[in-house]
């Protein structure tokens, strides 16, 4: 279990320091300063054993999150503990930079005391973290109100709480996915992912149940099974032709029920209020790649190279990519680069050693092109540049892994309103990930 | 020019400096980092000119990026551009991006050295001193070997400047340690020495490190240099402080100076010449005198600086060894420091005295400050110091003091640190045995080592002390009397009990008298702690116990009780196994005179180094050569203790290993194997035939009371039967007699073919270099079956006995395979001159058992060694060697044709040399050799005068050696 907590800025500088259990010592902070924080060599492993405790490390910006244990944890627990205090201090206060924790350390620890308990993980909902803790001072509760968060807290549905009232029932579904993909320069896609979040924002009252579908192909086939009489069809398609996903894994938010979806695949849940995760999901196959870059380069000698890079948008005309940025790394011993583009601004970056192109939106089905001319400086040293990958970054208006949301219902029997009576906004944004292709 | 307006603070770097200093983390400090690379590689781009000043305000800046760990893979040629500037700073800034940056292996070499020639021949001293530097530091071979030849005459011109002649005499001698070999010795080298009589003394002190180098690698070329040191010496030391202004460190004239001279003057001799010699006597005195006065300043910078000159000046002192004046007077100032405040003086003036009571002269000085050490060992906090004190006590022992040292030793290992409990128990046994006058004390002595640091007793020791108790008749009662009161304590050392039972199984009886040891009781004592001993300790007891059966026939029953005891006959060990049922069945069936032969007391030793003194050589070589060589003064005395070797039979290639033979890694690997040992290590590699003409030689310590209890066991008919799982007789139906054809092969010659049938196939292929042969034998299977149970042994015929040694590397497999090859190595030691080749057996199932005997090809001839010589030098010896023993001669008929080229090959092959021009018949063949044998060296020459009209040879060989001599021509007529 977690024996301590530490925030440190750039420097090093412990910001934060809490200790859950006896055996994690006061110079254990140190030990990670001087092993990571100021290790001669970059520490890239997340994981750091020194003098047997184990050091599990995050950055965010220039602060670094560190767990420490003496014993043997589960290190994926450890990691989505620090990740889940990322996001509930982020809800708290905003962006984690070295000022906001100084100004917010009393709370820092209010919060480190509620979601620890002697190393073991409490609640780490924000929803239900706000509800007694909160920001404005100390405010004396009312003898119902505290029976009222205890019981909820410690009740069988702890992230919503009873009696919410809005005058408007809506809700807002987002799926946000990131694609990520390595290509060969001539094409061939040699590795292809999606990740992708469902993101629920729900302003409903009482205690509603909602039933979210999606076109996950068991589902579709599984119904189409039952509707047809088990006749077979071709797989990917259901009986109205909509093209179906396969899920290799995916998460769901504690309040899904997940013993129904174990049973009959249907996601049924009563939502927390306000904003949550609903699910995390990841597919690899059939992914629609919004971009496909094609690279051409040629070396003039020793001290030149002539660079042409060609985008194609791979999507419907009538959608528009945006945020479209395009690094083109250049050799170490670049001494000059002249560049010619027809759209969006290019520029050569020296401090990164990359040229940097950027449009702001491009329409589907379209195709622009760049070309850069690299002067090179003779050098002593024979060795080869390794020509890193030309990686691209980008947001389009739909889902890459071609998900979809069929239907979110909601069912709220004590209150009198019913399905047809809620807004419901559904958006989806598929962004880059890690979107590189090889030249 | 612009440049000169700008100064030289060069802002950009400063800005660029501070960039980096401000960013705030890794990954912005390599940003700022590319973007400055990108910057200056636009700047340097071939197009471009610019000019000195940013030239090297960006050379600067990559000198500062590389220091930070990135790499920096241009600007090289910007930097040597900067070295043809003639502005100091750039030319400053290029030097250094070289010397940090530039590989030896870059294209850029041969320009850099062009440039600095052309700086070291400049004018300009400040420029000259640059290239010097840039030499120094980077101090390749492709340096020394560019301007070996040019800096000493840098070095010796009287044109150069002091600054300049100082840089060129560190550079030389930075380049003298990379390349030890580029200097040619020239006529600079006889000025160089001159220049100890420089005026400036900067000069001096950089040329006197270059000249001690100098004098390390080639002491006889700069000889002048001693007198040279001590007048310049004596001048440092007879100024008074104001003299050297400059050079006064903390009221110390010129201490590093001061202390180089003396290091120098330790390279050489006392100087001969008496004038010289008597100077630096004079001004080894002043300096002990100085010490005596009264510090000049209380700062810890001056006490050092002047000890600093005092310990060195001790040394060259010690080295020197030829003024008991002087040696008593250090010794004595040495004795005020061992009471010191400073804990680096206590430990410097141990040391230097640890060295002084080598000497003669001082030695008795020395020893009046034992107390004061023997205090510093009980009093002294640093674990160093007392290390130091253990060190100068086993230095200044002697007959006089040594029962006190070693008590004082004793008393102080029960507090000793561990890390130094083994060395000090190697120390005290040394030092009882080598002072031992009354072997009671050295039993006592040796008896309380083992009882307080009994874990740091190695077997060394307790061997030695049974050697010795065994070898003195008028220890014996007495240390079985004592092992048997201290076995008496409750707990009791392992080791302790191996001494116990060795001797008490030996010299049992002498007590035995006396009610409270008799012979049960020390029966009783023993059994006791075998229940908490390890194996081989058991082992031990057990051949105790069957010896207590021999000195007392009275507890045979108890004893055979025990042997008898399931514990013992169904031991999971076994070694102890195989014991006990031996020794029952020994003590039930032999008779009374049987066992009194078998188990008969052990002869004496043959008196050897000690084995102690070896194993602390191997463990720190100073100490014990301090050690040594008192030995050589002492020597007499010791031998007189020893008896003669009483075992003739035991070989002499023992001697370097120790008493019990545990000294060679051999044996140590026989430990694990009990089994074999008993019957005697060759029992497992041969047939039984040597085992009763082969002494035991090597066997371990608790078997050697046994040595001979295989012969007595191998009388014994049926009980040979059970333990010998081969037995040679009567199962062969071939059988060879050793051939002398195939061996004549191999006078002349190291590798061929042994031997061959239609199954297998014999190679032999040797190499010997001096004394010492190795013969790997092949056999190579030609049948596509199998060859079951293949054996072979060697063994010598009686008359090569004990004159060479051979030691079978690896057994062969028992089982060759069809068509397949293996290998086996003999390692062969001549020890003295031999007539008769070793024989090899060798067996093998195919079909029917069949065994071969053949005569190995080690012949006396493969250990000579050519010996070259002219004339006069071959007539001289041939002279004396003029008795008629040690010649042989032999007139024989040509069974070869008689070819000059031929025979002089065979010569060379017989491993002499052939020595043209001697004799002034040019046909005859004159030759001389060395035959180099464990034990002597023997000298041969050879005269062989062919009659071509006769078809006749003469061949005339003498030799120091008479046997050797009629040997070597029985093996080489035969080749003409």
């Amino acid at each position: 279990m977690i024996g301590g907590l530490f925030l440190y800025n750039h420097k090093g500088e412990v910001l934060i320091s809490r200790i859950y259990r006896d055996d994690i010592g006061r110079n254990a902070c140190d030990a990670f300063r001087v092993n990571v924080i100021h290790a001669r060599q970059q520490v890239r492993s997340p994981v750091t054993n020194i003098a047997r405790t184990s050091f599990f490390h995050t950055k965010r910006g220039n602060i670094w999150l560190c767990a420490v244990t003496k014993q043997n944890v589960n290190a994926a627990m450890v990691f989505e503990f620090l990740l889940k205090m990322v996001d509930v201090m982020q809800s708290y206060f905003g962006k984690i930079n070295e000022e906001n924790i100084k100004n917010n350390f009393v709370l820092i620890y209010e919060l480190l005391d509620e979601v620890l308990d002697f190393g073991y993980p409490q609640k780490t909902d924000t929803g239900i973290l706000k509800t007694f803790i909160t920001q404005q001072g100390i405010k004396t509760q009312s003898k119902e109100e505290t029976t009222q968060i205890t019981s909820q807290v410690t009740g069988q549905i702890g992230w919503r709480r009873e009696g919410i009232k809005y005058r408007r029932n809506e809700l807002f579904l987002d799926v946000l996915e990131s694609v990520n993909l390595l290509m060969s320069p001539q094409g061939q896609v040699l590795s292809a992912h999606v990740a992708g979040r469902v993101i629920m924002k729900s302003y409903l009252s009482g205690m509603p149940e909602c039933k979210f579908g999606m076109n996950d192909k068991l589902v579709i086939d599984k119904s189409a099974r039952s509707a047809d009489d088990g006749s077979r069809r071709t797989a990917g398609h259901n009986t109205s032709g909509k093209p179906s996903i396969a899920i290799d894994d995916c998460t769901f938010h504690q309040c899904v029920k997940l013993s129904k979806f174990e049973s009959e695949r249907s996601i049924s849940f009563i939502p927390a209020d306000g904003e949550f995760e609903l699910m995390r999901y990841r597919t690899t196959k059939d992914i629609s790649l919004p971009f496909r870059v094609i690279p051409l380069v040629r070396d003039i000698g020793r001290s030149k190279m002539e660079v042409k890079v060609v985008v194609k948008s791979n999507f419907k005309p009538t959608l528009l990519a945006q945020k479209i940025e395009i690094r083109i790394p250049t050799p170490l011993n670049t001494s000059g680069v002249q560049v010619l583009c027809m759209k969006g601004k290019a520029k050569y970056k020296s401090s990164d050693n990359a040229i940097v192109w950027k449009m702001k939106r491009m329409a589907g089905m379209k195709e622009s092109q760049i070309s850069a001319e690299i002067e090179l400086l003779p050098t002593s040293d024979k060795k080869k540049w390794s020509r890193p990958p030309i990686s691209m970054n980008f947001e389009v208006p739909f889902a890459p892994s071609g998900l979809k949301v069929r239907y979110l219902k909601v069912f709220e029997h004590k209150l009198n309103y019913n399905d047809h009576d809620v807004i419901k906004w559904v958006r989806y944004i598929g962004r880059s990930g890690l979107y590189e292709t090889r030249c | 020019m612009p440049a000169v307006s700008r100064g030289d603070g060069m802002r950009g770097l400063s800005v660029f400096i501070a960039d980096i200093r401000n960013c705030k983390s890794k990954e912005a400090e390599s940003k700022r980092i590319n973007k400055e690379l990108a910057n200056i590689r636009s700047k340097f781009k071939g197009d471009k000119t610019i000019d000195g000043y940013s030239k090297k305000k960006y050379v600067c800046k990559l000198l500062f990026i590389f220091l930070l760990g990135h790499d920096i893979d241009f600007g090289h040629m910007e930097a040597v551009n900067l070295l043809s500037s003639n502005k100091y700073t750039e030319k400053q800034i290029g030097y250094l991006f070289i010397s940090v940056l530039v590989s030896s292996n870059s294209d850029l070499i041969k320009l850099i050295i062009q440039n600095i020639k052309n700086d070291i021949s400049s004018p300009n001293p400040i420029h000259v001193n640059l290239a010097l530097h840039c030499i120094a530091n980077i101090g390749s071979p492709e340096m020394a070997e560019a301007f070996a030849p040019e800096i000493p005459k840098l070095l010796v011109s009287p044109d150069t400047i002091n600054i300049v002649k100082q840089s060129a005499a560190l550079c030389l001698l930075r380049l003298l340690r990379t390349a030890p070999n580029c200097l040619a010795p020239g006529e600079w080298s006889s000025r160089v020495i001159h220049l100890l009589n420089d005026q400036h003394m900067g000069v001096v002190t950089a040329a006197t490190s270059l000249i001690h180098s100098l004098a390390q690698l080639n002491p006889d070329e700069y000889r002048g240099c001693v007198s040279l040191a001590v007048s310049r010496f004596s001048r440092i030391v007879t100024s008074t402080y104001t003299d050297l202004q400059d050079y006064t460190y903390y009221f110390v004239p010129a201490p590093w100076l001061s202390v180089k001279l003396l290091r120098l003057l330790q390279c050489y001799p006392v100087p001969q010449e008496p004038a010289i010699k008597g100077r630096l006597v004079e001004c080894l005195d002043v300096i002990l005198n100085k010490c005596m006065e009264p510090p000049k300043s209380k700062k810890v910078q001056h006490s050092n600086a002047k000890n600093a000159v005092l310990f060195e000046a001790i040394s060259l002192i010690i080295h020197m060894d030829s003024d008991p004046n002087l040696l008593v007077r250090a010794c004595n100032q040495l004795g005020s420091f061992l009471q010191h405040r400073e804990t680096n003086l206590r430990y410097l003036a141990l040391e230097s005295m640890c060295m002084l009571a080598g000497s003669e002269f001082s030695a008795e000085a020395v020893k009046k400050h034992r107390e004061t050490v023997i205090n510093a060992l009980k009093t002294e906090r640093d674990v160093s110091v007392r290390q130091r004190a253990v060190d100068l006590l086993y230095a200044m022992c002697d007959k006089t003091n040594s029962e006190e040292i070693v008590a004082e030793m004793l008393a102080y290992l029960e507090l000793a640190d561990y890390a130094i409990r083994e060395e000090m128990v190697l120390k005290v046994a040394i030092l009882a045995e080598k002072y031992a006058s009354d072997y009671r004390w050295y039993v006592d002595t040796i008896l309380q080592l083992i009882k307080v640091a009994g874990d740091y007793v190695s077997e060394e020791v307790w061997h030695r002390v049974i050697q010795i108790v065994i070898n003195r008749d008028d220890a014996q009662g007495y240390a079985a009397k004592t092992v048997f009161e201290n076995l008496q304590a409750p707990a009791c050392h392992e080791n302790m009990v191996k001494v116990g039972g060795y001797i008490l199984g030996e010299f049992g009886n002498l007590i035995a008298g006396d009610p409270r040891s008799s012979p049960l009781v020390q029966f009783d004592l023993l059994h006791s702690k075998f229940h908490l001993c390890t194996p081989s300790t058991r082992a031990l007891l057990l051949s105790a116990y069957i010896k207590f059966i021999n000195l007392f026939p009275e507890i045979k029953k108890n004893i055979q009780d025990v042997l008898n005891n399931n514990n013992q006959l169904r031991n999971a060990d076994v070694e102890l196994q195989q014991r006990a049922l031996e020794y029952l069945k020994l003590s039930s069936i032999a008779s009374q005179d049987v066992l009194a032969t078998v188990l008969e007391e052990m002869p004496p030793f043959p008196e050897r180094e000690s084995s102690i003194l070896a194993k602390l050589k191997k463990k720190k070589p100073s100490s014990a050569s301090v050690i040594e060589k008192e030995k050589k003064e002492d020597s007499p005395s010791n031998t007189k203790a020893a008896s003669p070797p009483p075992q003739v039979s035991v070989p002499k290639q023992n001697e370097a290993v120790d008493l019990l033979g545990l000294g060679s890694p051999a044996p140590a690997e026989k430990q694990s194997s009990f089994l074999v040992d008993v019957f005697g290590n060759q029992a497992a590699t041969e047939p039984p035939v040597l085992d009763t003409n082969i002494p035991n030689d090597d066997s371990l310590p608790q078997d050697l009371p046994f040595s001979d209890d295989c012969q007595a066991l191998a009388m014994d008919g049926d009980f040979e039967q059970a333990t010998y799982p081969f037995d040679s007789s009567g199962m062969c139906d071939e059988t060879m007699s050793p051939d002398d054809t195939s061996v004549d092969l191999f006078i002349c010659k190291h590798n061929g073919v042994l031997f061959e049938n239609d199954v297998i196939q014999i190679g032999v292929k040797s190499e010997y270099r001096e004394h010492l042969g190795r013969v790997g034998l092949f056999y190579g299977n030609k049948t596509p079956s199998q060859l079951l149970d293949f054996r072979t042994s060697i063994s010598l015929p009686s008359e090569t006995e004990g004159k060479i040694n051979i030691a079978v590397g690896k057994e062969a497999p028992s089982i060759v395979e069809g068509g397949a090859q293996v290998q086996q190595m003999v390692n062969i030691e001549c020890l003295s001159d031999f007539a008769e080749c070793p024989i090899i057996t060798i067996s093998y199932q195919s079909g029917s058992q069949q065994t071969i005997r053949l005569k190995l090809p080690v012949l006396l001839n493969k250990f000579f060694q050519p010996a070259e010589m002219d004339s006069q030098v071959f007539f001289a010896r041939w002279k004396a060697l003029g008795k008629p023993e040690q010649e042989c001669q032999k007139i024989f008929p040509a069974s070869h044709p008689m070819d000059s080229e031929s025979s002089k090959a065979k010569i060379l092959g017989f491993g002499m040399s052939v020595l043209p021009n001697i004799d002034p018949n040019p046909g005859n063949f004159v030759s001389a050799g060395v035959l180099k044998l464990k034990t002597a060296q023997i000298g041969c020459l050879l005269r062989l005068e062919p009659n071509k009209q006769s078809n006749m040879y003469r061949m005339t060989l003498r030799s120091s050696n008479e046997n050797a001599a009629k040997s070597l021509v029985a093996l080489l007529f035969e080749q003409f």
